[in-house]
C-alpha cells in the first residue's frame, strides 16, 4: 500500500503542474511603447539645407536644436544619408525639407510624415524646372521622363520669407508657448529677406535684360523673380575648364554678348583669365545651399546682392 | 475511507480500458463547453482589443467589415483601394494622424504590410534586434514571422509572385530585413512590414532602372528628340541597393496610388466627431469605428456560440446517460464481488464508499483533464479561431 501512494500523488502534482504552467503561458507580455529616440528631453529640429537651418536656427527658442548633419563640403541637394543619419532625422520633432525635390533622399527614405514640413510646398504655383530630363520608353507605361525641378527656392528672397513663415507656423504649432519670440524672429528675419528682395528688385530693373552667363543651372529662381536673363552652362568652378568647356563658352558669346558670369565660388584663376580674355567678369553669386565657412546666409546673401548691385552699376564696387 | 480510496485506485487501475474510456468521455463532456465558451471569448476580446485600440479606419465604401479585418488583422486581401491622396487629405485636416495600410502582397507566405513610421509607435511596436525601417527596399519582420522564417537582420526576403502564372507580371522584390519587432501576440507578429513605397514598387508601381541616357545601342532601340525607347534588355533591378535606390522612380502621381485603408488617430475626441462628420455621406468612402464592426462581429459569433452549446450540452448528456450506464452495468457484474466483500465482513456501507470512491476519482481525473486542456485550448487555440473566424480556413 505504502509502495503505490507516491504513484497517486506524482500524477496529482503533474496535473497541477501542467495547469499552472498553461496559467502561466497565458499571461501576455506588455510591451513598453515608444519608438527609440536619442534626444526625448530637447525638440530638436532636423534640415535638409543651410537656408532652413539658418531660418530655423534664427526663429527657433533657445533650447531648441537646430541640425543640419550634412558633412561639410558635401552639397546637401546631393548627400545619401547613411540608415543611421536617416534614424536620426526619425527621431526628430520636426524635419523641414525644402520642396521642389530638393534632396532626392528624402524620396525614398522613410521619415514619419506628421513631423515633415516641406516649407516651399504652397509658396508659389509651381516649380520652375529645369532643362528636362531625356524621355525614354521600356514597358507598357509609355514614354515618361524624370523630370527634374529647379530647387534652389530660397533664391527668391519673397519665397525664402515664405518658407520662413511656413518654418514659423510649424514651431509655433509644436511649440505654443514660444510663439511670441518665434513671431518677433520671423518679423525680423522676413524684413532682412524683403530688404535684400527690393535691392534685388533695383538690380533687375538696372540690368533691364542684360544676358548673365552662369557656371551652373542654380538661378533660375533668381532669375524668375528679378527679371535677370540667365544661361546656365555646366561647369566646376575648382576645375580647370577643357577645350570643349571652352568651345561650349564660346559658342555661347558667339551667340550673344555676355559680359558677367555668375559662379557660385571664385572660379580657378586660369579660369577667370581666360573668361577675361573673351571679355567676361566672373562674379561669385553664392547660392548659400551649404553651411559657409564664414558668416552667415544673410551675410552671404548680402555680398552676392552688393556684387550684382555693382554689376548693374545700382551702387559702387567695393 | 483512505483504504476505500485505495481499493478504488487499484480496480481503476486493473481495469485500465475502461477507466481511460471513462475519464475520457467525462472529459470531453466536462470540457468541450468550457474550451468552447474560454476560446470564443478569449478569441472575441482579442479581436476587440485590437479594434478598439484603433480610433477609426478610412477605406473605400463597401463591406465595413472586410476593410476592417484586411486593415486590422492583414488577413482578407482584395477590398478596395483609397489612395494616399486620401491620407494626406487627412492629415492636412489637422484633427488626425493619417496611417496608411497597404496589404494584398505577401512574402514567402507572410502578408506583407506597407504602412508608415507612425505605425510602429502607434501599435506600441518595438525592435527587438536590429534597426527600424530607414530606406526603401527595407523590411521589418514580425517576431512570430522571423522566427517561422529563420530570419534576421542582415538577410534577404523576397516577395511572391501576385499571380503565379502571369510571366509578364511583377518580379518579385528582394528585401532586405534590418529588423525584427518584439512579439506583440497579434497579427502584427505575422506581418512583413516596408515602407509602403517599397510596397508600391513590389506591386509594380515603382521600379529602378539603368540610365537610359547612358545605355548602349544594345538596349536603346531608338533615340529620337529627346526620347530614347529601351528594348527588354534593359535591366531592370529586382532589389533596392544604396547605390540604385537613387534610380527608383514612379511613373504619375504617388498620390494617386492605392492604399487598402488609412488607420486615421484623432488628435482628440472632438476631432474624431468633427472628422466622422465629415464622412457620413461621403459618395465613396467609409470612416468607420472597427470596434464598433467587431462588436457586431462578436455578437454573430455569440449566436453561433450558443447553438452550439444546446448541441454540446445534448451530447453531453447523451455522455453522462452513457456513463450512468456502464457504471451500473459494471456494478452488475461485479456482484459476485461485492458478495464476496461482505463475506469478508465487509459492510455494504463499505462497498458503497469504494463505488463513490472509483466515481470521484474519475471524476477527478475528467476535470483536471478538461480544465488543462481548456487553459491550453484558451491560450494556443485563440490564433486559430481567429484565423477561422476572420479567414474560413
Amino acid at each position: 500500500m505504502r509502495t503505490e501512494r507516491p504513484v497517486l500523488t506524482r500524477a496529482v502534482v503533474m496535473m497541477a503542474a501542467l495547469a499552472v504552467m498553461a496559467l502561466g503561458c497565458s499571461k501576455k507580455a506588455n510591451p513598453n511603447p515608444a519608438w527609440d529616440s536619442k534626444h526625448p528631453d530637447r525638440f530638436s529640429i532636423y534640415t535638409v539645407n543651410y537656408p532652413l537651418r539658418y531660418f530655423a536656427e534664427r526663429m527657433a527658442p533657445a533650447d531648441a536644436r537646430v541640425v543640419l548633419p550634412v558633412p561639410r563640403g558635401v552639397d546637401p541637394a546631393f548627400w545619401k544619408p547613411s540608415a543611421d543619419a536617416v534614424q536620426e532625422y526619425q527621431a526628430a520633432s520636426l524635419i523641414l525639407l525644402n520642396g521642389a525635390g530638393y534632396a532626392g533622399w528624402t524620396s525614398y527614405a522613410t521619415l514619419p510624415q506628421a513631423r515633415m514640413v516641406v516649407t516651399a510646398d504652397g509658396c508659389r504655383d509651381a516649380y520652375l524646372r529645369t532643362q528636362q530630363g531625356v524621355q525614354h520608353q521600356h514597358g507598357p507605361e509609355g514614354a515618361h521622363a524624370h523630370g527634374v525641378l529647379a530647387f534652389t527656392t530660397w533664391l527668391d528672397l519673397r519665397l525664402a520669407a515664405c518658407q520662413s513663415g511656413r518654418i514659423r507656423d510649424a514651431l509655433i504649432e509644436r511649440m505654443p508657448t514660444a510663439k511670441a519670440g518665434v513671431s518677433v524672429e520671423f518679423k525680423t528675419l522676413e524684413r532682412d529677406l524683403l530688404d535684400l528682395d527690393e535691392r534685388l528688385r533695383i538690380v533687375g530693373n538696372a540690368l533691364g535684360g542684360q544676358p548673365l552667363l552662369a557656371s551652373h543651372p542654380v538661378y533660375q529662381y533668381l532669375a524668375d523673380a528679378y527679371g535677370l536673363s540667365i544661361q546656365s552652362l555646366h561647369l566646376e568652378p575648382d576645375q580647370a575648364l577643357s577645350e570643349d568647356d571652352w568651345k561650349e563658352v564660346d559658342a555661347v558669346l558667339k551667340q550673344y554678348r555676355h559680359e558677367w558670369m555668375l559662379w557660385e565660388s571664385p572660379p580657378l584663376a586660369a579660369t577667370e583669365a581666360g573668361l577675361l580674355e573673351r571679355g567676361v567678369t566672373a562674379i561669385v553669386f553664392d547660392p548659400g545651399g551649404q553651411s559657409p565657412s564664414g558668416g552667415d546666409f544673410l551675410s552671404v546673401m548680402k555680398d552676392n546682392v552688393a556684387r550684382l548691385e555693382c554689376v548693374a552699376g545700382v551702387k559702387p564696387c567695393r | 475511507m483512505k483504504d476505500s480510496i485505495y481499493l478504488a485506485w487499484r480496480y481503476l487501475r486493473h481495469h485500465r480500458a475502461k477507466t481511460l474510456l471513462l475519464v475520457l468521455s467525462l472529459s470531453v463532456f466536462l470540457g468541450l463547453p468550457l474550451i468552447m465558451r474560454a476560446m470564443s471569448r478569449a478569441t472575441q476580446r482579442s479581436l476587440l482589443d485590437r479594434a478598439e485600440a484603433t480610433p477609426l479606419l478610412l477605406g473605400k465604401k463597401g463591406s465595413s467589415l472586410d476593410l476592417v479585418v484586411e486593415a486590422l488583422y492583414f488577413q482578407l486581401k482584395g477590398a478596395e483601394a483609397i489612395t494616399e491622396a486620401d491620407v494626406d487629405a487627412i492629415q492636412a485636416t489637422g484633427l488626425a494622424l493619417g496611417i496608411p495600410v497597404r496589404t494584398g502582397l505577401m512574402a514567402r507566405g507572410f502578408p506583407l504590410v506597407g504602412t508608415s513610421l507612425d505605425y510602429f509607435p502607434f501599435r506600441n511596436l518595438r525592435i527587438a534586434e536590429g534597426r527600424g525601417l530607414a530606406m526603401m527596399g527595407e523590411c521589418v519582420l514580425g517576431a512570430e514571422a522571423a522566427e517561422t522564417l529563420g530570419l534576421g537582420p542582415g538577410d534577404a526576403l523576397l516577395t511572391s509572385p501576385s499571380t503565379l502564372f502571369d510571366l509578364a507580371g511583377v518580379y518579385p522584390l528582394k528585401l532586405n530585413v534590418v529588423g525584427v519587432l518584439e512579439p506583440s501576440y497579434g497579427p502584427d507578429d505575422e506581418a512583413v512590414f516596408v515602407d509602403v513605397k517599397t510596397a508600391w514598387v513590389a506591386e509594380g508601381k515603382g521600379h529602378g532602372h539603368q540610365d537610359l541616357a547612358r545605355a548602349g545601342p544594345d538596349v536603346v532601340l531608338k533615340r529620337k528628340e529627346g526620347t530614347v525607347t529601351a528594348n527588354a534588355k534593359l535591366v531592370q533591378y529586382n532589389e533596392i541597393t544604396e547605390s540604385n535606390v537613387g534610380s527608383f522612380h514612379f511613373h504619375g502621381d504617388p498620390s494617386s496610388y492605392p492604399v487598402s485603408a488609412a488607420i486615421v488617430v484623432p488628435h482628440d475626441e472632438k476631432s474624431g466627431v468633427l472628422l466622422r462628420g465629415r464622412f457620413v455621406d461621403a459618395p465613396t468612402r467609409q470612416l468607420v469605428r472597427p470596434a464598433q464592426v467587431v462588436d457586431s462581429l462578436n455578437k454573430q459569433i455569440f449566436r453561433f456560440e450558443r447553438v452550439l452549446e444546446i448541441i454540446v450540452w445534448t451530447v453531453g448528456l447523451a455522455t453522462a446517460v452513457m456513463f450512468v450506464l456502464v457504471m451500473v452495468l459494471s456494478w452488475r457484474l461485479r456482484a459476485e464481488e461485492l458478495r464476496t466483500m461482505t463475506r469478508l465482513g465487509g459492510s455494504r456501507w463499505k462497498a458503497a464508499q469504494i463505488m463513490g470512491s472509483e466515481i470521484a476519482l474519475m471524476v477527478g481525473a475528467s476535470v483536471l483533464i478538461a480544465g488543462v486542456f481548456g487553459i491550453v485550448m484558451a491560450q494556443y487555440g485563440e490564433t486559430w479561431l481567429q484565423n477561422l473566424i476572420l479567414r474560413g480556413s
